[in-house]
C-alpha cells in the first residue's frame, strides 16, 4: 500500500505547486495561466498467422493477436490526453493520461506524466514529478503513433521495456557547438509498474543520461540508463529452488529480480531531409537476472510521395548471455526429489527462454489523411529464434521457436 | 535516350512558363522579420528554422527569440516551413506532436495575417515572424528573404 499513497502524495504536491505558482502568476507576473488540452490516439487491428502464441507490442500487455484471438485490437489501440498548463514565463505543468490494454486486460487510464517544469534559462529546464525516462530514439513518444512512420516502433528493442516513465527529477540543457545543436538530459528517480494482479515491479535509483545532437537533417541520440530492479515475479520458483539447499539458493540469487542492477544503453540516428528518411538504432540491455542480457538493432527507411510514405524495416534482438541453465544437479538425489528438481530445472529453462531472440522484416505504408491523422498498413515477418519465444507472449505447448509468424496490422493514428 | 532528352527539352522550355504561373500563387517572396528596434540584422535559414522549430530560444547574438506564426492553414505558412525547414504540413504536425508529447515545448503563437504579424513583431524586439514581402514597412527589418 506504500506506493499508491506515494502516488497520491505526488499528485497533491504537484497540485499545490500549481496553485501556488498560478496564484503567483496572478500577482501580475506577466502572462496569465494558459491551459492547453491535446491528445493522441491509435485505433489498430492486428492479425497473426501464429496460432500458438500472441503477437503484441509490449511485455506489459495481457493478450495479443494469434493464440488468444486471430484478430486483436489490443496490440496498438490506445488513447492519450495531455493537459499543459503554462503558469508563467518560466513555470509550466503537464499531466498526461494514457489508456491502453494492461497486464490485467483492462484499459484503466494511467498517469504517464505529471510534472512541473521550471525553465531556468531558455537553455536549461528542470522538472520534478513523473516523466518519460530518457532512453532510445523514440521511447519518449512511442505511444504517439502519429509521430513515427510505422504502426509501432520495432518490438525487438522497444517491446521489452517494462518502465516507460519514472518519478523523479531531471535537467535538460540545450547547447550549440558550431552548426550542431545539442540537448543533454540527466534523470534521477524511481518507478513502479503493475505486472498484473498483485505483482509489481520496482525500479529504484534510476539514473539516466541522454544526448541528442541535431545537425541539419541528421539527428543522433545516445542514452544510458541504469536502475535497481525488484519484483516478486518468479519468486515461487526460486523459493522452491531454495528448499534444495545452497545450490538451489545460489540459483535463486543468480536469477531472481531482487535488487538487481539492470542497464540499457542505446545509440541511434535519424536522417530526414523531408523527401525520405533513414534511421537505425542499436541497443544493449544487461542484467544478472532472469531478464538476461540482449543486443538489439534495427534499420528503417522510407520515402514520401505526396500523402504516402512507403517504408521498410529490419530488426533483430539476440541474447548476449546464456538462455538456459543446467540447474540443480540430479545425481545422488532420491528419485522423488530428483523428479521435483528436474521439474524445477525445466521451469527455469522455460523462464530463460523468454529472453527475446527474434528477427523481423517489415514493409508498410503510411497515408497522411489530414494534417493530424494518418492511416497505416504494415506487414511483419516475425521469427523467434534459438529456442526463444521472441517477443511473443501466451505461448501454448504447440509453440515452436523458429517458425515465422506473418503479422498484418492496420492503424489509424491521430493527434488533436 | 532520345525520349528522355526531348522530355528534358520540353521541361526546360516549359520551366519559365511554369514559374510565371506559380509566382502569383506563391504570393511572391517571403520575408523573415524582426522589429526595427532589434539589433539583429541578418539570419541564415538554418538559424530561422531552429528558432521556429523550438530548437533554439535565442538569436545568434544571445538575445531571447520569440517566434510568431501565421495562422494554421495559411498558404504563406506552409510555404515558409517547406522552404526554410523542408517540412510539409503533416511533417510539421508530427514534429510539434513530438515536442508537445515529450514535454519539450509548445508551437509558436499565431497571428491572423501578415499585417498582424508585422504589428506584433514591430512592437516587440524579441519577436521574429515572417510576412509576404509586400507587407514590409519601416517598423520591421527583413533579416532573411526567402525566394
Amino acid at each position: 500500500m506504500q506506493h499508491p499513497i506515494r502516488g497520491h502524495h505526488l499528485t497533491a504536491t504537484l497540485l499545490a505547486l500549481c496553485l501556488a505558482a498560478s496564484a503567483h502568476a496572478e500577482d501580475g507576473m506577466g502572462t496569465s495561466p494558459n491551459l492547453s488540452i491535446s491528445g493522441f490516439g491509435t485505433a489498430g487491428l492486428v492479425h497473426s498467422s501464429e496460432r500458438h502464441a500472441d503477437f503484441t507490442s509490449s511485455v506489459l500487455k495481457n493478450k495479443g493477436a494469434g493464440a488468444s484471438r486471430r484478430w486483436s485490437a489490443d496490440v496498438d489501440s490506445r488513447l492519450g490526453l495531455q493537459l499543459d498548463l503554462a503558469l508563467h514565463k518560466r513555470w509550466s505543468a503537464v499531466l498526461q493520461l494514457v489508456s491502453e490494454q494492461d497486464l490485467d486486460d483492462r484499459y484503466r487510464p494511467r498517469v504517464e506524466w505529471a510534472n512541473v517544469k521550471y525553465q531556468a534559462t531558455p537553455e536549461l529546464a528542470l522538472r520534478i514529478g513523473r516523466m518519460a525516462l530518457p532512453m532510445f530514439l523514440a521511447a519518449e513518444y512511442r505511444k504517439v503513433g502519429y509521430i513515427y512512420p510505422w504502426v509501432r516502433p520495432p518490438v525487438e528493442g522497444y517491446g521489452a521495456l517494462p518502465f516507460t516513465s519514472g518519478d523523479g527529477v531531471d535537467a535538460s540543457y540545450r547547447w550549440g557547438a558550431g552548426a550542431v545543436r545539442n540537448m543533454s538530459q540527466v534523470f534521477y528517480g524511481h518507478a513502479d509498474v503493475a505486472l498484473g494482479g498483485p505483482l509489481r515491479a520496482y525500479g529504484r535509483r534510476i539514473s539516466g543520461l541522454a544526448n541528442t545532437s541535431d545537425w541539419g537533417a541528421l539527428s543522433v541520440r545516445a542514452s544510458l540508463i541504469g536502475a535497481e530492479a525488484t519484483t516478486a515475479l518468479g519468486s515461487e520458483l526460486f523459493d522452491a529452488f531454495a528448499a534444495f539447499g545452497p545450490q538451489g539458493a545460489a540459483l535463486g540469487r543468480r536469477y531472481a529480480i531482487d535488487h538487481k542492477r539492470i542497464s540499457v544503453a542505446s545509440i541511434g540516428f535519424n536522417y530526414d531531409p523531408g523527401r525520405w528518411f533513414a534511421m537505425a538504432e542499436a541497443s544493449r540491455t544487461r542484467s544478472q537476472s532472469l531478464l538476461g542480457a540482449t543486443r538489439a538493432v534495427y534499420a528503417s527507411a522510407g520515402w514520401r510521395q505526396g500523402a504516402f510514405t512507403p517504408y521498410v524495416t529490419w530488426s533483430r534482438v539476440r541474447a548476449a548471455g546464456p538462455t538456459s541453465d543446467a540447474g540443480l544437479p540430479l545425481d545422488g538425489l532420491p528419485p522423488a526429489l530428483a523428479g521435483q528438481a528436474a521439474a524445477l530445472n525445466g521451469a527455469l529453462d522455460s523462464v530463460l527462454a523468454t529472453i527475446p531472440q527474434q528477427t523481423s522484416g517489415s514493409a508498410g505504408l503510411r497515408w497522411d489523411l489530414r494534417a493530424n491523422m494518418a492511416a497505416k498498413l504494415q506487414y511483419d515477418r516475425v521469427t523467434p529464434r534459438g529456442g526463444s519465444r521472441g517477443t511473443l507472449i501466451n505461448q501454448t505447448p504447440g509453440f515452436a521457436s523458429g517458425r515465422t509468424a506473418h503479422v498484418v496490422s492496420v492503424a489509424l493514428d491521430f493527434v488533436y | 535516350m532520345r525520349r528522355a532528352k526531348s522530355l528534358r527539352h520540353a521541361a526546360l522550355l516549359l520551366l519559365p512558363l511554369l514559374l510565371a504561373c506559380a509566382a502569383p500563387a506563391l504570393a511572391g517572396e517571403l520575408a523573415v522579420i524582426v522589429s526595427a528596434r532589434s539589433p539583429v540584422t541578418a539570419l541564415r535559414a538554418d538559424q530561422v528554422a531552429a528558432i521556429f522549430l523550438g530548437q533554439s530560444a535565442r538569436f545568434p547574438d544571445g538575445v531571447e527569440a520569440v517566434p510568431l506564426d501565421q495562422r494554421l492553414g495559411a498558404p504563406l505558412r506552409d510555404e515558409f516551413y517547406l522552404r526554410v525547414t523542408n517540412k510539409t504540413p503533416p511533417l510539421l504536425k508530427a514534429w510539434w506532436s513530438k515536442m508537445v508529447f515529450t514535454g519539450r515545448g509548445q508551437p509558436p503563437a499565431e497571428a491572423a495575417d501578415s499585417a498582424a504579424v508585422r504589428r506584433r513583431v514591430a512592437d516587440n524586439p524579441d519577436m521574429i515572424g515572417y510576412v509576404d514581402r509586400a507587407a514590409l514597412d519601416a517598423s520591421v527589418r527583413a533579416v532573411l528573404v526567402v525566394q
